[in-house]
């Protein structure tokens, strides 16, 4: 188990004040993004904070959009999206060596947002949203 | 299709218990089932769909991918090792090929 930076301690205190629930079909989505999601949790409340999704707000080109995505204390974590054909995108399972943490390419076709589900050590769900806007849609 | 080719970046020293981390990169154009060719006809869908990584036969990480990843997907996260030993990447595709490549970490 690796030690959490300061930036995680911070990140994960300011999130356990600020903790609120998910409302559930928060938004419309034509993708079946909300069955996708609860699919990954079995159902189960996601709490907001303790996830950090790095994405840039606005990006040139739909067909690689770099992603982070951090949870520190998370066995799994899940990305979706709400405007592309199909609402997966990855799903990220951690070992014991390896920091709760990735870095990935995604398509986006059309501006929308991306979720980072993370399911922790404590089997409780948490998740973070992130919108991006993209000049050239990536062609689905 | 080019046969693909998996790349992993490590750094060049490794301590024990110290995270490093690994870049890793396959060629491989993720078609995604929804595109049409120049003539019209609807390209298969052809993607890496699962990508793992172990370290002395454990997991390490292991990933499922979706249409969503980009072309020649990439994929960066960090571990640590508690010494030196093998480490192997294992990228899945669609059509059962399954692309191979190991690294040796000596830890030092």
């Amino acid at each position: 188990m690796m030690a959490p930076t300061r930036r995680d301690v911070l990140l994960l205190s300011a999130s356990a004040t600020a903790a609120a629930l998910i409302p559930a079909g928060a938004a419309e989505a034509s993708n079946g993004v909300w069955q996708a999601i609860d699919e990954f949790t079995g159902g189960a409340l996601r709490l907001e904070g303790g996830v950090l999704l790095d994405a840039p707000e606005i990006f040139d080109n739909g067909g690689a959009v770099p992603i982070r995505v951090v949870a520190e204390g998370a066995r799994r974590i899940a990305l979706f999206n709400d405007g592309n054909p199909n609402p997966g995108v990855a799903e990220f399972t951690f070992g014991r060596l390896v920091r709760p943490e990735a870095t990935i390419r995604i398509r986006l076709a059309r501006s929308q947002t991306v979720y980072a589900v993370a399911e922790m050590e404590d089997g409780t769900f948490r998740e973070a949203s992130q919108k991006i806007a993209v000049t050239v849609g990536g062609c689905g | 299709m080019a046969e693909p080719t998996p790349r992993v970046k490590l750094p060049r020293s490794i301590e024990p218990g110290v995270p490093f981390t690994v870049k890793t990169r396959i060629t491989h154009p993720m078609h995604t089932g929804e595109r049409h060719d120049s003539e019209g006809a609807l390209v298969p869908r052809r993607i890496i769909n699962r990508f793992v990584v172990s370290y002395g036969g454990e997991v390490v990480i292991s990933v499922n991918l979706e249409p969503a990843v980009s072309a020649d997907p990439y994929i960066q996260f960090e571990m640590a090792v508690p010494a030196s030993g093998l480490l192997e990447f294992q990228w899945f595709d669609d059509d059962g090929s399954v692309y191979s490549l190991q690294k040796q970490v000596e830890v030092g």
